[in-house]
């Protein structure tokens, strides 16, 4: 945990970042458009939450009024005890931002240029960012390239430099809005190492979007969906894996089952494996797996296995988007638990 | 890895003392460094600008340097130099941070934006100083035109600055508005080239462009230094009516400028237009 937490005046601590029924609408023509409806999301300090959603769903926007890039129509975003949109000098003092599908840092200037103007923006002195630069560079790999432009950088380590410009401040709060995008398996490993680090060792409460979602699986201790602006799902990641996992059943019988088919469950897919086949329920409670598996014995076909499958985020993913179904539980289940380690 | 403290951003609740001094300081430093980066561009400036203006002048003479008229259209070269430069520098720099999407981190400071926006224009007062004294010192040396140096120059020269910056900050405030700035700023230099006294005193002119033509950013500037060139003082740039028109322009523009610049940056953060959509 942070120990700069504000006390809320009732014994408690506030949380990192606090957005209350924040919403964008762009002008388009004649029309609206509704960037961002009506979001509510409270991230404790030290949480990792992964912002999930497909192009165009407003995860990014989100991101920008909490930075407060850009304005919001309606609602309030809090960081650490700052409103934005009152107190907005305080309220970026709290922030490192990676941006989403742009340079971040000036390419003509070096490594260490940069981190220097960075620094200075924040109210920084160079005796003070000096030390802090040292240790990103050297961390990041980038010491030794340091007086080369950013732009003689390889993509992995222009967007390095950009992360460290984010975290020059040592700021609580990081907003990483796709900060593996476009990047190399071992560049990206290395930024998930990063920010695996910033969490876990330094407490820091990171917001992280990507669509490489194994890396937020791995990374988020919660997992927020939005889909055309509105949060559709919002829980600890393992609860929302488990969640899902309930009602998907595997089960392996020998043979082809020819003749079968037409006896599937609704639902049901059939795959040959390995001389085999391995049919996934979807959707199945306990009766229908008993009632299914009633009539392989029924049939004197042999089971081999009997598991409950457990989708990986990616499905879970596509599933909720396809589904968009609003889950007004959720997003309190999630506020409730302990920040994520 | 190991520790080191440091006093952090997030710690400080107001603005530590020299804050807006260390602002405006990184915000013109970064901008002087950008410009150096792209050096080429400004040594292609004064060889090109140089050379049209003597083309112009050779022209004007029938063959040969008119030196009566060179040392009355020199200030205007110096004028639209510092203008033009400052407006391309200042549209082009402005557009390229936002489709790289340094604007958008350059505005996560807890600065004003009137903070950041006066070192960028800091930095742009440098930038176009720096070829339109090459220039001035060149020419100036060059063809020794009779000018009258007195102290009370530096006061239209400081006018010129002023209003050539006021220009150069509206075109990079429209920048962040309209879709092919370029064309734009390239018609207004076009017009401070050809009606500022850059090729032919103002003075010269039919009354009725003459009038239009002292509407241009640093028109006025120019007369009021030729005025303080030809030895006549300010004094007689005030009676003729040229200093006082001058303050006027340079007030407008510049807080034309100012405004625009700082609204549109507000529109920006409405419309989401710190950064390309």
């Amino acid at each position: 945990m942070l120990d700069d937490q504000r006390a809320d005046g009732r014994g408690g601590a506030l949380p990192s970042i606090a957005l209350s029924g924040l919403t964008k609408r762009y002008r388009r023509g004649k029309g609206w458009l509704t960037a961002v409806d009506d979001v509510t999301l409270t991230v404790p300090a030290g949480q990792v939450i992964g912002l999930l959603g497909p192009n165009g769903a407003g995860k990014t926007t989100t991101i920008k009024m909490a930075c407060g890039l850009i304005l919001p129509t309606a609602g309030t975003i809090w960081i650490n005890g700052y409103d934005v949109g009152r107190q907005r000098a305080g309220a970026v003092r709290q922030i490192g931002a990676v941006l989403e599908g742009s340079r971040n840092v000036y390419w003509p200037l070096t490594a260490w240029q940069n981190l220097m103007y960075f620094g200075r923006l924040k109210g920084l002195r160079a005796r003070e960012i000096k030390p802090r630069a040292e240790r990103l560079l050297t961390g990041l790999g980038l010491w030794d390239r340091r007086d080369e432009t950013v732009g003689s950088y390889s993509r992995g380590m222009q967007q390095k430099v950009a992360i460290a410009a984010a975290l020059i401040t040592d700021p609580p709060v990081l907003l990483l809005d796709e900060p593996t995008i476009g990047l190399d398996v071992e560049a990206a490993r290395t930024v998930k190492e990063w920010i695996a680090h910033l969490a876990a060792g330094e407490g820091k409460t990171v917001v992280l979007t990507t669509h490489q979602l194994p890396i937020v699986q791995e990374l988020a201790g919660r997992i927020a969906v939005i889909r055309d602006g509105s949060v559709i799902a919002d829980l600890p990641t393992g609860d929302l894996l488990a969640r899902f996992a309930e009602d998907r059943f595997e089960v392996r019988a020998a043979g082809q089952l020819n003749g079968f088919a037409g006896a599937l469950p609704a639902g049901a897919r059939a795959e040959a494996d390995a001389g085999a086949t391995r049919v996934t329920l979807r959707d199945a409670d306990q009766g229908r797996l008993q009632a299914f598996l009633g009539e392989l014995r029924a049939k004197d076909i042999p089971l081999l296995s009997v598991t409950q499958a457990r989708p990986d985020l990616e499905e879970i993913f596509l599933r909720l988007i396809s589904q968009g179904a609003r889950d007004h539980t959720a997003p309190r289940a999630a506020e409730d638990r302990e920040p994520a380690a | 890895m190991t520790a080191i403290t440091i006093r952090r951003a997030a710690d400080l609740a107001a603005a530590p003392p020299g804050f807006a001094l260390r602002v405006f300081a990184a915000e013109a430093g970064k901008g002087l460094r950008l410009m150096w980066r792209r050096r080429a561009v400004t040594l292609s400036g004064i060889v090109l600008n140089g050379f049209l203006y003597l083309m112009i002048q050779f022209f004007i003479g029938g063959g040969h340097l008119p030196l009566p008229v060179l040392a009355l259209t020199l200030p205007g070269l110096f004028a639209y130099v510092v203008a033009a430069t400052a407006a391309v520098q200042g549209s082009g720099g402005i557009a390229e941070e936002v489709n790289g999407g340094t604007l958008e981190q350059a505005h996560l400071s807890p600065a004003r934006p009137s903070l950041l926006a006066a070192g960028r224009l800091a930095a742009l007062a440098v930038e176009g100083l720096i070829p339109a004294v090459v220039l001035a010192l060149a020419f100036g040396f060059g063809y020794g035109p009779h000018w009258v140096i007195r102290p009370d120059s530096l006061v239209p020269l400081a006018l010129i600055i002023a209003d050539a910056l006021g220009y150069a900050l509206l075109m990079t405030a429209l920048t962040l508005r309209v879709a092919s700035i370029g064309a734009v700023v390239h018609v207004f230099n076009m017009a401070v080239m050809f009606f500022g006294g850059m090729f032919i005193p103002v003075a010269l002119f039919p009354h009725g462009i003459e009038i239009f033509a002292r509407l241009v950013p640093t028109t006025l500037g120019t007369e009021v230094l030729n005025t303080t060139l030809s030895g006549r003082g300010l004094a007689a740039a005030w009676a003729g009516g040229t200093l006082p028109w001058l303050l006027v322009h340079v007030v407008v523009l510049a807080g034309l400028g100012w405004v625009t610049y700082l609204n549109t940056l507000r529109r920006a953060r409405r419309e989401g237009g710190l950064s390309p959509r």
